[in-house]
């Protein structure tokens, strides 16, 4: 009996870990058809094809989160993508990591600066827990590259980015719960580039039993703060300042007591 | 008299001697005397010098002879130079001085009579000529002495500026002896606009004055203590103005001569007063300013009229109100975005739709469902009820646009609201369905009054509704020309451009477009009812316009196409033309009447075109339409809606290029109501557009009657000519005399060629050797 059990669940996981290797062999598929290809999938950028994978099915986890609490449609697969021109299928991408990491080319400066210009929404996650680790202090070595005449600017807890859906009044947290908060590279009426240092993705990875990867610092508190801040990072990605619009709405259609005759 | 009738004459010198060949001989001479002197030093000084001297006459003498005299006789005279005299008949010449027993013109008719004497006195020296102005806005007339004396102040351009320099061109190769100039000095143009009351004449008038060359006398034909009035006199304001945003209107007033007392002004809005401001006149001021601000409520032109009221003792009371013509058009686009769930497709549409600063953007996104986990309170989250009733039943009709972008209504209890979103539509109003999984047949709008007005329709809910091919979308022979499909002004680049696009994925299905609809793009493989199915559809209901496209990833024309080094540039062209068209912007109208002007004068011509095009936007060539064209009085001449019948219709046929020009003159002054109809090629509707005109006297010359004498008496100091005050008699003007003389006849006489100086010559060498012999000298 323990045997057969050992043995279906050893199977069980061997057919799990074949299923997670074919999908990394596999690079991203994109779906060709409505009501699939419609739905929201996140693009997760990799460095290079060699970087080692972890937090791997957080982008799947916090998708299947963003279905069950809002009216989001998802695809929620693991669509990892280098820094090349596939970049232009996915409008967001998620780039985690911890350590330093090698200059991006000039091409691929170029490609991402106009990805990031043509609308495109970049949240970089350090799994270090360091505002000035080495992965956050190259990611904004590279991102200067990019925005030459600027600064990562501290989200202020006001920013929409904080009521896209959920109400968050407290510090932004991940696995970790730095006081630092998040920053962003501001441009006009959005923020392109999200910076956390409090590793969101470690919170969100589940393994293959649906078993949380990490000990989360606060606790499972912590924890469904840290997929409600997911959840609005990827509200705000769709709807931007949708909920600045709400705020002033009963004003807006009160000022506008008038019909055109 | 000299030598007969030659009545001058020069000295001229025919010896073909350089001046170095005269220097020799003055030297040649100084050496002959030098010599002679030296010789006779032995005689008394009083024999010595009268023998040198004697050598010098005959060696002068001889150098005359080389040297060619002669005598060049003319008969002259003079010729006579020309003087202008110009009076002013515009309008304001007509009004009444010395208390009303004449008019101003009629002063100066009374004082042109001394033109004849002066005529007669100076025809020696001057030519004259008689001028008038006021007719033309640039040209004086030439007219005679008799003439000027019967013509009657009927012109309405009192430009004395344009008349000076019509004078100047006039008489450019003639010399003018002087200008003789009758006016009110009320000028419209450049002079009196450069020049206010009391400030010198500026550089540039100055200069145009002094390229005359001739002094100018000018004779004031009134002056201010003669005039009572209140006017209109200028009205700032823009030529249209936004619906719902505040106007400013600026009124210039002067008034003069009628004492200190508290006036009103009026603001009328088609003959309802709107608002009245209140001016304190007094004796010191003669300019006053009043603004006024409103703000209009529909959209279309109105007519607004500000007025005072007619005082006492008044010099002209038509200049006691001014009438403009106002168009009010729509300020921003009022577009409602419905989304039934957050999507890259209702993001970039966003996206669009805010940075477009014509646009104001009311949107309203699902973000969570009934079947969504509910494991927060109401609290931590910033949801806000759906607010359908106040969207869909009170404030629609403040909407010009509403886009509903894969939005299913069932779960918000909307069905009710259907109707009132197709009526919003009838009315007027753009409504534009966007594809998805919550759109068109699977959004269940089949058999609702959603159906009614989309230009396309629905297949049944139990057949497929969705096809998941991706696709790229197909221009139709219409799509090619339409402005919504048109990225590129060349069909050939637009063509490129489209096939070009990255693909759609996947598409609503469709079963037909409705007949009288236009589809603009179809699927390159599906087909309904044996045709392509229409992916993007564009139609009418009632009077709004709307559309329906398929397809829920025309944001990838945004942003996948920057993969390959393409812009945003075809996806925000494609959307800003559907709006454009969807809520009628009016250069996309299918028949368009287009003015010149929205006001002019009565007996002028109006330049009138209709342009109509076709669904497609070709030109509709030899279309036949109808101009109706219906007069009322203007606004303070009676009851608003006084026709004066009957309505006037004009045929017209439209040209190649879909044009008919049509040649219109409004004889009489009112409100004219112009509309072009068309009938639509299945000539199922009237198409149709509207313009107002305006055809009021030219109450140019009265809105400003005070005279100006200051203006007329620095152009006589610039020039060096006289002012002269008619109310206080006349004087003679003076004129430059003449500096060119004709030759008529002239003879050139030889001094030297004669035996007398060859005589005098020897009979100065006998007398000098005479005196030598006999004072002892050989």
């Amino acid at each position: 009996m323990h045997n057969r059990r050992t043995f279906l669940i050893q199977s069980i996981r061997g057919l799990l870990a074949a299923s997670a290797a074919s999908s990394m062999l596999l690079d991203h598929t994109v779906a060709h058809a409505m009501g699939e290809e419609d739905a929201l999938e996140l693009g997760w950028l990799r460095l290079d094809k060699s970087e080692p994978l972890t937090r791997k099915t957080s982008l799947r986890r916090i998708l299947q989160e963003v279905e069950k609490r809002t009216s989001i449609k998802v695809n929620a697969e693991n669509n990892r993508v280098l820094l090349g021109k596939d970049i232009f299928d996915y409008p967001m991408l998620f780039l985690s990591g911890s350590g330093d990491f090698d200059p991006w080319s000039d091409e691929q400066i170029d490609l991402l600066r106009t990805w990031l210009q043509g609308g495109g929404v970049l949240v970089v996650d350090s799994s270090e827990g360091l505002d000035d680790g080495p992965f956050l202090r190259a990611a904004r070595r590279e991102l200067a590259r990019i925005y030459p005449d600027k600064k990562p600017q501290k989200i202020p807890k006001n920013h929409v980015i904080y009521k896209s859906f959920y109400l968050i009044k407290n510090n932004p947290r991940g696995r970790l719960a730095p006081e630092v908060g998040m920053q962003g590279y501001f441009e006009q009426d959005r923020v392109p580039v999200i910076l956390s240092s409090f590793d969101m993705m470690g919170a969100w990875s589940r393994d293959g039993f649906g078993q949380w990867e990490y000990e989360v610092e606060g606790g499972e508190i912590q924890r469904e703060y840290a997929i409600r801040l997911g959840v609005n990072l990827v509200m705000y990605a769709l709807c931007v300042n949708y909920k600045e619009d709400q705020v002033h709405i009963p004003f807006i259609l009160k000022r506008r007591n008038w019909k055109v005759e | 008299m000299i030598f007969g009738d030659y009545n001058s004459s020069d000295l001229l010198w025919l010896g073909d001697w350089g001046p170095g060949w005269i220097v020799m001989l003055i030297l040649l001479g100084a050496l002959v005397i030098g010599i002679s002197a030296y010789d006779l030093k032995g005689l008394k000084p009083t024999r010595r010098w009268t023998l040198v001297t004697l050598r010098a006459l005959v060696y002068l003498v001889a150098v005359i002879m080389l040297l060619e005299p002669a005598l060049d006789l003319k008969n002259i005279s003079k010729v006579k130079n020309h003087v202008v005299v110009l009076v002013d008949s515009s309008a304001s010449m007509s009004l009444k001085v010395d208390d009303g027993k004449s008019s101003r013109l009629e002063r100066v008719q009374k004082d042109l009579p001394q033109f004849a004497a002066l005529e007669e006195q100076s025809k020696e020296e001057h030519e004259f000529h008689y001028f008038s102005y006021g007719k033309a806005p640039t040209e004086t007339a030439q007219s005679s002495l008799q003439d000027l004396q019967k013509i009657t102040p009927t012109g309405q351009h009192s430009n004395l500026s344009e008349a000076l320099q019509d004078i100047q061109s006039k008489f450019a190769d003639r010399e003018l002896g002087g200008v003789v100039l009758y006016s009110d000095g009320i000028d419209t143009g450049a002079l009196g606009h450069r020049t206010k009351e009391g400030e010198p004449l500026d550089a540039t008038s100055v200069s145009l004055l002094k390229e005359l060359d001739a002094p100018i006398n000018t004779f004031g034909a009134a002056n201010k203590d003669e005039v009572k009035d209140i006017a209109i006199t200028r009205i700032l304001r823009d030529d249209f103005a936004f619906v719902h945003n505040k106007v400013s209107v600026d009124v210039e007033i002067q008034a003069i001569g009628l004492g200190e007392q508290l006036v009103p002004v009026t603001l009328t809005r088609e003959g309802a007063p709107l608002q009245t401001r209140e001016i304190q006149i007094t004796q010191d001021e003669t300019s006053y300013k009043v603004s006024f601000e409103f703000v209009p409520r529909q959209i279309g032109q109105e007519i607004y009229t500000v007025e005072v009221p007619e005082l006492d003792g008044e010099t002209l009371k038509d200049n006691n109100r001014d009438i403009f013509l106002l168009r009010i058009i729509r300020d921003k686009i009022r577009a409602l975005q419905v989304v039934g769930r957050p999507s890259w497709d209702e993001r970039f549409m966003r996206r669009l739709l805010k940075q477009n600063p014509n646009v104001d953007l009311i949107s309203f996104f699902i973000l969570r469902t009934n079947e969504s986990l509910h494991n927060a309170s109401n609290d931590e989250l910033s949801l806000i009820p759906f607010p359908t009733r106040e969207l869909f039943e009170q404030e629609l009709g403040s909407f010009d646009l509403v886009i509903f972008q894969n939005f299913n209504y069932g779960p918000y209890s909307m069905k009710r609201y259907l109707p009132y979103i197709e009526q919003f539509i009838e009315k007027g109003g753009g409504f534009a369905m966007l594809g998805g999984d919550l759109s068109f047949a699977s959004g269940g709008y089949d058999n609702t009054a959603i159906e009614a007005a989309l230009p396309v329709e629905l297949p049944p809910r139990t057949s497929k509704l969705i096809d998941m091919q991706s696709f790229r979308p197909e221009l139709t022979e219409a799509g090619q020309r339409h402005p919504i499909t048109q990225l590129a002004f060349d069909p050939a680049t637009n063509a490129k451009i489209w096939k070009n696009l990255p693909e759609q994925r996947g598409t609503n299905i469709v079963r037909a477009a409705k007949k009288g609809s236009t589809v603009l793009a179809t699927h390159p493989k599906l087909t309904a009812n044996g045709e392509p199915m229409p992916v993007i559809t564009i139609g009418a209901h009632g009077k709004g316009r709307v559309m329906a496209m398929t397809t829920d990833s025309s944001w990838r024309w945004s942003f996948e196409s920057l993969k390959d080094g393409g812009t945003p540039r075809e996806y925000q062209l494609f959307w800003h033309n559907a709006i454009r068209w969807l809520i009628k912007d009016p250069e996309l109208k299918l028949v368009k009447l287009e003015l010149a002007k929205d006001s002019g004068l009565p007996a002028q011509q109006v330049n009138l075109s209709v342009r109509v095009s076709n669904p497609d936007y070709s030109p509709a060539q030899n279309r036949d339409g109808e101009l109706r064209i219906v007069r009322r009085v203007l606004p303070y001449q009676g009851a608003q809606q006084e026709k004066l019948a009957p309505p006037q219709v004009i045929a017209f046929k439209t040209n190649s290029a879909g044009v008919a020009e049509i040649p219109f003159t409004p004889e009489q002054q009112g409100v004219y109501e112009l509309s072009a109809h068309v009938k639509s090629a299945d000539s199922k509707e009237d198409l149709s557009d509207q313009r107002m005109l305006l055809i009021v006297p030219n109450s140019q010359e009265y809105q400003n009657i005070l005279p100006r004498q200051d203006l007329l008496e620095s152009i006589a100091k610039v020039s060096e000519g006289t002012y002269t005050d008619l109310a206080k008699g006349t004087v003679t003007p003076q004129f430059v005399e003449p500096r060119s003389v004709k030759v008529n006849r002239r003879k050139v006489v030889q001094l030297w060629d004669s035996a007398l100086i060859f005589l005098l010559i020897l009979l100065l060498l006998g007398v000098e050797w005479t005196l030598r012999r006999r004072w002892g000298r050989l």
